[in-house]
């Protein structure tokens, strides 16, 4: 990972210096452990300031749109799925951004971490597949493969799809038997069971939507849940409320989501959003071989109109 | 001022009997996190955890709560007037609570009891709550307590403040209400006065010592809000920001809602929900006008409150109790305390 | 849609979808008569209605 960082601040010097771009988006440290924030740099000097590690979870195609002049964007490969999907759905130019593309081991799963201390974690460290966790009673050394995140664990799209430049040597794809076991595992339970399952997922949800901001899908001007005339969905505690919100918002991501994990791991409930987004991920696939942003040339499936699409479902 | 000690083996069975008076709340364990709840028969308040992911506020301030009704059938002759639902008043008490979220409470009031207006939802339910607190003897490293007016023992808003003593618990009885409650219980075993002080200011600076973490305030009054508001550093500080309302659900200090109105058939309510300076909707005129359109404008709003507007205003120092909550819930760790900071040294070039 | 909602288990026989021409009265007619024997069925829908109090 240090050379994969070297690498970014050179790169993102000279486009600054040479002034390719008027500013890099990338991460930097956070000021807890196991935190990286996002960050813009605008002047050469502060390259120093970017960081790359197992804790930068979110996803940078957030924040890409509406930016003037061209910029630049370090991508994971799921990142780059999503910066796809915005050329495609036309919310950025390819022109317009310059992605400095990293291959990607996967990013941790922070929550599951966490839950192995009983008190706050002080120190953190990542040396090559190890991960070192400090809190002020114990220390723990853990290997990094077991602790990623579910979609990490299950991603075949590790290398950046789209790319001007690598900050890194590209990393061996997994090649995952079964790609979708959660989703299996809910639809296996009868009707009733799944629908618990639902409820007791989302029962500490706050709506504070940070779900729906982390994710770089969800750019409407104004989102169905706040719309105010008309409304279309109660604002409050309300389990349907919260429900509908979910529902819709995942419905919204059909054929477009790239499983990045950016809503879950915004969560500050740890709720397990894509839950709602792969049942459609899987459907996806499953009738149009459909993965989203892994193509800049084909419409998503919910945009285009074959023949032979699937249309069992209507009388 | 009074202190009783309490064996930690006689602690179930005196909760258990204060709740022939009281409805109690407090911290409970949940697959997410620990959540400030109503406790449910032989449910007892997690004392062992530092802090909750959702803070006390939600005991006088439900982040909905319906405060109206009225029916829309205009056969009936009150049709459309609104009246205000039926408040239960019976006592309740949070016990288990941290010092810092019993400061909060105290600045809440500020704002939801004033000599001009009473908003009757909160005070009536804050006069029927009594605050137990306990005391935090290991502070973790995200709380900054005790430079944001609080601290790990400190007494303000609490009604006992309690002491945990690995077998038993000491409580330093702060109000008549505290005493009620004690005695509710059945905890009514005296102590030395001076020897329980001694005591407390022992843990007390003991535990204050483990606070690691600070912030600094002390130039923000003398800057001019515009000089602050104005400053450079805004984009800079907004830009990481997704306007989730992670940050003020979870500080105990937000007071913000919204209403909202709900009707099926012949019968509507009024709600009240908790609200963000986050969202765009939060400042949006019916024009359609926003006055505060764009993220910068809001992430620097929430600060500017807490940590200007607030201080001006009360001269109670900042809205902010250093509990770390928004520090570590936050997606994107903006961190009030390096905004804080960033705040404080700010000096303009002229 | 109506694999999600039956994922988030609400029956499938609830959801239905069809195009129906103005011109098509009858079969407007059949449709209408199967779903509502399929929904009758099924009984009340207990799932994503809000209760109001």
């Amino acid at each position: 990972m240090d050379t994969c960082i070297q690498k970014i601040r050179e790169i993102a010097f000279q486009l600054l210096d040479k002034k390719e771009v008027e500013k890099v988006i990338g991460f930097s440290n956070g000021t807890i452990p196991m935190a990286t924030s996002p960050i813009t740099i605008a002047s050469k000097q502060d390259t120093e300031k970017l960081v790359f590690n197992s804790t930068c979870g979110l996803n940078l195609a957030n924040y890409i749109r509406q930016q003037k002049g061209k910029i630049a964007v370090i991508a994971k490969g799921c990142d780059s799925r999503n910066i796809v999907t915005h050329i495609i759905e036309n919310q950025v130019k390819r022109d317009q951004v310059y992605i400095i593309g990293v291959p990607c081991n996967g990013m941790i799963n922070k929550s599951k971490i966490k839950s192995l201390f009983e008190d706050e974690i002080q120190k953190f460290e990542e040396d090559g597949d190890s991960l070192i966790i400090e809190s002020s009673s114990k220390k723990e050394k853990l290997k990094k493969n077991d602790y990623l995140r579910e979609n990490c664990r299950l991603c075949q799209h590790r290398n950046p799809v789209i790319y001007d430049v690598l900050a890194g040597d590209l990393v061996k794809e997994q090649i995952i038997d079964v790609p979708y076991p959660d989703v299996e595992k809910i639809a296996a339970l009868e009707a009733d069971a799944r629908w618990i399952h639902f409820q007791d997922l989302t029962k500490n949800c706050i709506r504070c939507y940070a779900c729906r901001n982390a994710c770089p899908l969800c750019y409407c001007p104004t989102c169905f849940v706040d719309e105010s005339g008309p409304q279309w969905v109660g604002k409050g505690q309300d389990k349907t409320d919260i429900n509908t919100f979910h529902f819709l918002r995942a419905f919204h991501c059909a054929g477009r989501c790239t499983d990045c994990g950016a809503c879950a791991e915004a969560c500050p409930m740890d709720i397990n959003v894509r839950d709602f987004t792969r049942k459609l991920n899987k459907d996806t696939f499953d009738m149009f071989g459909w993965e989203a942003g892994l193509d800049l040339t084909k419409r998503p499936p919910l945009d285009a109109y074959s023949p032979d699409d699937p249309n069992d479902f209507i009388k | 001022m009074k202190f009783i000690t309490i064996d930690k083996k006689n602690w179930a069975k005196g909760i258990e009997k204060s709740r022939e008076t009281y409805r109690l709340f407090g911290p409970v364990k949940d697959k997410n996190g620990v959540f400030i709840r109503t406790l449910e028969k032989d449910m007892l308040p997690d004392m062992t955890i530092n802090d909750s992911i959702m803070s006390v506020k939600s005991v006088l301030f439900p982040q909905t709560e319906k405060i109206l009704f009225t029916t829309l059938d205009e056969a009936k002759e009150d049709h459309h007037i609104m009246k205000r639902v039926e408040f239960d008043s019976s006592p309740r008490a949070v016990v288990g609570i941290r010092p810092y979220d019993a400061k909060a409470i105290e600045l809440v009031k500020m704002n939801f009891d004033t000599d001009d207006y009473r908003d009757p939802y909160w005070c009536d339910a804050y006069e029927a709550t009594t605050f137990v607190g306990v005391g935090i003897n290991k502070p973790g490293p995200f709380d900054f307590s005790t430079s944001a007016g609080t601290g790990p023992f400190s007494e303000s808003g609490l009604d006992v403040l309690m002491a945990d003593l690995d077998n038993a618990y000491l409580a330093k009885i702060l109000t008549g209400k505290g005493e009620a409650f004690m005695k509710s219980c059945g905890f009514e075993k005296n102590t030395d006065e001076k020897e329980s002080q001694a005591l407390f200011d022992i843990l007390r600076k003991e535990a204050e010592k483990n606070i690691s973490s600070h912030i600094d305030t002390g130039k923000l009054k003398g800057k001019t809000v515009l000089e602050l508001h104005e400053a450079p550093f805004w984009d800079d500080i907004a830009f990481a920001c997704i306007n989730c309302g992670t940050c003020t659900f979870v500080c105990p200090t937000c007071w913000c809602f919204d209403i909202q109105d709900e009707t099926k058939q012949k019968s509507a309510g009024r709600f009240r929900n908790w609200d963000t300076c986050m969202s765009p909707l939060f400042t949006k005129h019916a024009t359609g006008h926003n006055p505060r359109d764009s993220k910068t404008q809001r992430v620097r709003q929430r600060f500017m409150h807490k940590l200007k507007y607030f201080p001006d205003k009360y001269d109670k120092g900042i809205m902010c109790v250093g509990c770390g909550r928004c520090v570590k819930s936050c997606p994107v760790n903006i961190d009030i305390r390096e905004v804080c900071k960033i705040m404080n040294s700010y000096e303009k070039n002229n | 849609m109506g694999n999600l909602l039956e994922h988030m288990g609400i029956e499938r026989d609830r959801i239905h979808f069809s195009w129906i021409s103005s011109a098509e009265a009858t079969k407007f007619v059949d449709v209408v008569k199967e779903i509502s024997n399929k929904v009758r069925a099924l009984g009340p829908n207990k799932k994503l209605v809000k209760d109001y109090n």
